[in-house]
């Protein structure tokens, strides 16, 4: 007689026995035991198909108009039956995976980083504003001259090697958040941006202030990186834990004071009036990096991180949260789908092994 | 709509919605919650280019692990629910539901907020009526450990349910 069946192979024959061998199915007929087992397990599947059974008789049409209305509302300010907001923690993740991971945002167009990060302090920004930023492609032309190349690496030893940057070690991990992390890594990454008054023009589609002399004669060079993230992964969901280091942005002209041409670009049509209002306030202290904020859905305060100011980001509803903070020219994120607690808690105690 | 948009949602959204609205709601015990995931797992996935044969077991896994941060989010919250006179809107009645009740129904999802993550997701994908191949995809697994992965955590949840039972 063949050996008895494993435990998920008895599972699997209740449910698609088709999918089992012929010859495990006849040996479970055959044996006492194995029926035994199966019967436990059905009686198992059973109870936790009645625990889990729901009412989920949906209205598609509705459904369908509800996500239309989220998906073209400029602002959703009056929400509906909000338990949760709408905004996905995933798109959260992203951003801050974007900022860990080689910082690739300066170059796709987040000029915002174009100075040295020392200190970070968050902007707020409504949806509908964040929707509208301007890509800096729109303005000129913008090149990437050295890409960052994202990749998973074997190991933290790796990743030390390839980024010559430590890697973090977690010694108490938050509940919920198990095994080994994974390493990513990139490179340094290099974007040059080059004003171009006629496109600007174009884009925003109305005559534009005279810029100053000599910006359309200036190049902008844009660096990020190198950076690496651990992530304690979930299949494809949202990571359970991400810690992440990268050298902090930094901005350099080869014509015009830096700060002129930011002030000249912050005047232009196309960024909404309030939040270029506070990206001035934010030009008296060129070291800030402001963090983008979305103030449907994510609410952000200051605290420290060992002394060192950091900005905690929240999703409203909780289920996601980071901290970011900048540590002489790099910039080190947690974040996960965690409370504000656990990351400032996995931050305070994170140790660096060089 | 806007262009950032991907052009399939809306044939997507009609094949898929009921199926993602029960992942979340199987993981909720809400069909109320379980709608709100099911729009923000859409909308997240209408910013995707993932493709569109693969759209559904993204789909599920994305729900499943928002319900499941929700529910660890809402741990906190459903005490207070509690002392407040149990959840609202809490999982319509049904002939077979009877042997599960209300309090079975809350420590059945306090054991799912702390099964691994990947057991639980199997486990509420399997019961959503994904196949096993399907559970497989979705979760990076392979056919054979499906089974192995929703069985254990179907013994877990029945051990905590047991254990619910002797206390009382």
């Amino acid at each position: 007689m063949a050996s008895h069946p494993s435990e998920g192979l008895l599972r699997r024959l209740l449910d698609e026995p088709d999918g089992v061998a012929d010859v495990d199915r006849d040996h479970v007929g055959a044996c006492p035991e194995c029926r035994s087992r199966m019967d436990a397990a059905s009686a198992d599947a059973l109870l936790v198909a009645s625990a889990l059974r729901c009412d989920a008789d949906v209205d598609v049409d509705a459904g369908w108009q509800r996500l239309r209305g989220a998906l073209t509302e400029p602002a959703p300010k009056v929400a509906t039956r909000k338990k949760f907001t709408l905004r996905s923690p995933v798109i959260a993740v992203v951003g801050v995976m974007a900022l860990l991971g080689g910082a690739s945002a300066a170059a796709a167009g987040d000029w915002f980083q174009i100075f040295r990060a020392e200190k970070i302090a968050p902007v707020t920004v409504d949806q509908a504003d964040l929707v509208r930023l301007p890509d800096l492609s729109a303005f000129g032309t913008l090149t990437v001259v050295e890409k960052p190349n994202l990749r998973r690496v074997e190991d933290a030893r790796e990743a030390r090697e390839v980024t010559g940057l430590p890697s973090p070690l977690v010694d108490d991990l938050p509940q919920g958040v198990t095994g080994a992390p994974q390493f990513t890594v990139g490179d340094r990454i290099r974007g040059v941006f080059r004003f171009d008054a006629e496109k600007a023009r174009q884009a925003t589609g109305q005559a534009l202030p005279a810029p100053p002399a000599g910006m359309e004669n200036s190049e902008f060079s844009l660096t990020a990186g190198p950076g690496m993230a651990a992530v304690w992964p979930e299949a494809r969901g949202v990571p359970a834990l991400i810690v992440g280091r990268v050298a902090a942005p930094k901005g350099f002209s080869t014509g015009i004071p830096f700060e002129t041409a930011r002030d000249y670009l912050l005047s232009l049509p196309g960024l909404p009036a309030g939040v270029a209002d506070q990206l001035r306030s934010f030009t008296k202290e060129p070291t800030t990096l402001p963090l983008i904020v979305k103030s449907g859905t994510e609410t952000s305060f200051t605290t420290d991180v060992n002394g060192l100011p950091a900005t905690v980001l929240a999703t409203r509803d909780g289920t996601l949260a980071a901290v970011v903070w900048v540590d002489k020219g790099y910039v080190t994120g947690v974040g996960g789908s965690l409370s504000t607690d656990e990351v400032l808690e996995v931050a305070r105690a994170l140790r660096w092994k060089k | 709509m806007p262009a950032s948009v991907r052009a399939d949602l809306e044939h997507i959204f009609r094949a898929a919605y009921p199926k993602v609205v029960g992942v979340a709601a199987r993981v909720l015990g809400s069909r109320d919650e379980a709608e709100d995931v099911a729009q923000e797992t859409f909308l997240a996935f209408g910013r995707t280019n993932v493709p569109a044969g693969e759209a559904i077991g993204w789909l599920c896994v994305a729900a499943a692990h928002t319900a499941l941060n929700h529910l660890r989010s809402g741990r906190r919250r459903a005490v207070r629910e509690e002392a407040a006179g149990g959840a609202g809107d809490a999982v319509a009645p049904d002939v077979a539901d009877a042997v599960v009740t209300r309090e079975e129904h809350r420590r059945v999802r306090a054991a799912l907020s702390r099964l691994p993550r990947k057991q639980a997701v199997a486990l509420v994908l399997r019961h959503s009526g994904l196949s096993y191949a399907e559970v497989a995809a979705a979760l990076d697994l392979s056919p054979g450990s499906v089974g192995t992965t929703v069985r254990r955590a179907e013994s877990a949840l029945r051990e905590e349910l047991n254990r619910g039972q002797s206390s009382e």
